[in-house]
């Protein structure tokens, strides 16, 4: 399935039942007893689509691990279900066929065997016939630009092979269903690069990916929803481009080259404009801007620019907002 | 399943022979242990003892406990392991379910054990002047042995899952399986020749002991019986270490060490 780029469309709201993926109802898990009691996870319900990319955020501790090895049948929920390509896989492990998982904090691959070895033996570990999956383990080699890597052992790669390798592993089975949590973290900037446009890739060919990571730049550019989690609650859901358009304000930043003359400046002013030396601050109505714009006049604009939210001022003031309403 | 068992075997193999020098140093340890047992034993016994057929059930002893110590290890070093190296969590994200999984891995590296087991056992009979004999019915009692050993791997492999640091727990397990392997409990009187039926792998070993050292045929009641308790011992395995996986689901602490 090819799907359009978050930026041509938005998604519909409630898109048809067969496209979904991942369904999860109320999970909920506690750690501990007693004083040591916490909730790491409380009532949390996520959907994921073919195609769709859903950022995962939230701090250090706030139970996006937990909540990723739930879904991928490695912690047990208290309470709630999880549902992948329609099957639980808490109760039935055929579902596990469905998911594929790289890991934070875990290398994800035998060091000592080869990329090549590595995908094999996964691959017969998500029951792949063992010729399918060399065939497939050769292809995403090749995909991955890790053909002439084959036969190096998994620990003489640099990190960023290793990851893509990981990656290349959790997908030997076709999952529908993709979890990757961190993928970028202590990649270089070209490896990073890379990471992101497979990921891409990944999502085009119609799979679901759940992706957890502090970058929040990398979660912006990557996703197309935005679940962000906060002491176990989610505390917004939404399309990442509503979310930053939400908190995005109206105001335009105008940079021109050369200074004001004085009638310039009044007629700026007038308009509604904060002039400061060649910039130019403007929170009007949009026909005001045009007339703005006249009155700058003959003088070349070097930008005029929008103001927009990012990923980070976003999950900052969210994180905060919940944080002081709970004090 | 027999593709996993393949993989398995292959996986075992590569990361065996990529670094051939820790199993090496192994098998050097493992025979220079015997020898020096042995030259103590003959020490104290003087010179003109003979050992006769006690030298041959001894070295079947000490080959039984080397090949079980190894088998009772396997899987909870094997967890371990996999869990420092952050590999675990892949392993039971398999659809086989973990059981399916480390039962194939028992037996490739059983496969690739016992391979270095014949090595052992000829070394250590040129080594003590010891003759042993193999008839082809060994194999039967060494299925049941095996079985029941596994049985105990499992056991331990659930400890790991759920207690992580099982290190002091297998070393003491060591002398009591050496007690269990090398004791010639089928030589026992009384209510001991009956119970010792329920005591792990012991009807096994006995079975082995009269096969290989005292060229006695193959007692096939008391196979059954044999087999009987490696089936109960390895249903046991599996059924605590299916018991452990559940409750280190429920923990959330799978992959921790």
């Amino acid at each position: 399935m090819q799907l359009a780029h978050r930026l041509d469309s938005e998604r519909p709201v409630e898109p048809i039942r067969d496209s979904i993926v991942l369904a999860t109802r109320d999970l909920t898990k506690t750690y501990g007893r007693g004083k040591q009691r916490f909730e790491a996870v409380k009532h949390v319900s996520l959907t994921l689509h073919r195609g769709e990319v859903l950022a995962f955020l939230g701090p250090n501790g706030a139970g996006k691990t937990t909540t990723i090895k739930m879904i991928a049948g490695l912690v047990r929920p208290d309470r709630g279900q999880v549902t992948v390509a329609g099957a639980d896989p808490h109760r039935r492990p055929s579902a596990l066929r469905h998911i594929g998982a790289v890991l934070e904090g875990n290398r994800n691959l035998y060091w000592r065997l080869t990329p090549e070895e590595n995908l094999e033996y996964f691959g017969v570990l998500r029951q792949v016939p063992r010729k399918i999956a060399h065939r497939r383990g050769l292809e995403l080699l090749d995909r991955f630009e890790l053909l002439d890597k084959r036969q190096t052992p998994v620990q003489k790669l640099s990190r960023g092979m290793q990851q893509k390798l990981a990656i290349a592993v959790a997908l030997i089975h076709n999952p529908q269903l993709l979890l990757l949590d961190e993928p970028t973290l202590g990649l270089d900037v070209e490896a990073g690069e890379t990471v992101k446009a497979l990921v891409r890739q990944i999502a085009q060919e119609g799979r679901a990916i759940l992706l957890t990571t502090h970058q929040l730049d990398v979660a912006e550019e990557l996703s197309d929803r935005v679940a962000i989690i906060r002491r176990g609650r989610i505390i917004a859901e939404q399309s990442t481009e509503s979310l930053l358009k939400e908190f995005s304000d109206s105001a335009y930043q105008l940079e021109v080259e050369g200074t004001l003359t004085a009638q310039q400046h009044q007629k700026v002013t007038q308009l509604g404009g904060r002039v400061d030396g060649s910039h130019i601050t403007y929170a009007g109505t949009p026909p005001n801007l045009y007339a703005l714009l006249g009155a700058l006049h003959p003088l070349p604009l070097v930008s005029v620019q929008r103001d927009r939210a990012d990923l980070t001022q976003v999950f900052l003031k969210l994180v905060k907002d919940t944080q002081d309403s709970a004090s | 399943m027999m593709d996993l068992l393949y993989v398995e075997l292959k996986r075992t193999w590569i990361q065996f022979i990529r670094y051939p020098a820790e199993v090496i140093a192994g098998l050097i340890i493992t025979t220079s242990v015997f020898y020096g047992l042995f030259l103590s034993a003959r020490y104290m016994a003087g010179p003109s003892f003979a050992f006769g057929d006690r030298l041959d059930a001894v070295v079947v002893g000490y080959v039984l406990w080397t090949l079980n110590l190894y088998i009772i290890n396997d899987i909870a070093i094997g967890l371990q392991s996999e869990a420092q190296t952050g590999t675990l969590e892949q392993v039971f994200l398999s659809p086989f379910g973990a059981p399916r999984v480390f039962l194939a891995r028992a037996v490739a590296s059983l496969a690739l054990r016992f391979t270095l087991l014949v090595g052992i056992v000829l070394l250590l009979m040129g080594l003590s002047g010891s003759r042993l004999s193999f008839p082809i019915t060994l194999i039967f009692p060494f299925l049941s042995l095996v079985m029941a050993g596994y049985g105990f791997a499992f056991m331990m492999g659930a400890c790991a899952l759920v207690f992580k640091r099982v290190q002091q727990i297998l070393g003491i397990f060591q002398f009591l399986l050496l007690f269990l392997l090398a004791a010639p409990f089928e030589e026992s009187t009384g209510i001991m020749q009956s119970l010792r039926f329920l005591l792990p792998m012991i009807p096994s070993t006995g079975l082995l002991r009269d096969l290989m050292a005292r060229d006695i045929g193959l007692d096939w009641a008391t196979y059954g019986l044999a087999l009987l308790n490696g089936i109960a011992y390895l249903a046991v395995g599996l059924f605590v270490f299916r018991w452990a996986e559940r409750m280190a689901k429920k923990r959330g602490s799978l992959s921790g060490y």
